[in-house]
């Protein structure tokens, strides 16, 4: 269950971001009350989850789905560059920032 | 009239730079207040800390969003992500004494390449195309 928590607060943290591209497109209180939500169902999914599974681990996963979902949305739906050294600066900072979280 | 065109043109440019430059500052600093919230969810007990850890989500936030407006949501992302968990690895170490190993250093000095890459690689005009004019 806290696998199944631990995933959604990754794909709510992604649908947050998602909702800051969509503000700037629409620039409605439509897209910042989603965005509110999507980030704070987030957290909260995430601190249920870290009840039962070890702090650097969720942490870890949860920032992997959350900002590399959100840099693939991008690509997607907003029309963000798609060139390799972007993505692999993305992944060389994800992939840092999920080590740091590991060993923390 | 090549001149004038030029001079038109290299001043666009320079505001152009100027702005996403501003933006690159934007995201560092919605990282420092992410350092600050962070640190306030797990110290907080005075009514006082938890008014600024929330002042703290809230400006980092707001920054975040503002820098979107002007950088890809997904870059601007990956770069809050990285720079506020570096910052807050290093206030661990800096401020509350947990040992910076150097496994840590060398992840957090990779992070920053990152950081620096992304930035080299993203031009200066990068507003995605619905968000010009708008800004």
């Amino acid at each position: 269950m806290a696998w199944v928590m631990l995933i959604a607060a990754g794909i709510c943290e992604m649908f947050g971001v998602a909702m800051i591209g969509k503000l700037h497109k629409d620039r409605n209180w439509q897209s910042v009350c989603l965005l509110i939500l999507g980030f704070g169902a987030s957290f909260l999914l995430l601190s249920l989850a870290m009840e039962s599974l070890p702090m650097g681990i969720a942490y870890a996963i949860w920032t992997g789905i959350g900002a590399s979902g959100a840099a693939i949305m991008g690509m997607l739906f907003y029309g963000e560059a798609r060139d390799v050294k972007r993505i692999a600066c993305i992944v060389v900072i994800l992939g840092a920032v999920a080590g740091l979280k590991l060993i923390g | 009239m090549t001149i004038t065109f030029r001079a038109y043109f290299m001043t666009q440019e320079a505001r152009e730079m100027k702005k996403s430059t501003k933006s690159w500052i934007m995201i560092a600093g919605a990282a420092c207040f992410e350092v600050i919230w962070v640190i306030g969810l797990k110290h907080a007990s005075a009514p006082w800390e938890w008014a600024v850890t929330v002042a703290a989500i809230l400006i980092s936030f707001y920054a975040l969003i503002w820098a979107s407006g002007r950088l890809p949501v997904g870059t601007v992302y990956a770069v809050f992500v990285g720079l506020g968990t570096a910052g807050t690895v290093l206030a661990g170490g800096v401020l509350f004494g947990e040992p910076l190993r150097p496994l840590k250093l060398l992840l957090i000095g990779l992070l920053l390449a990152g950081v620096v890459g992304l930035k080299l690689v993203t031009p200066a005009q990068a507003e995605s195309e619905q968000t010009k004019g708008l800004n």
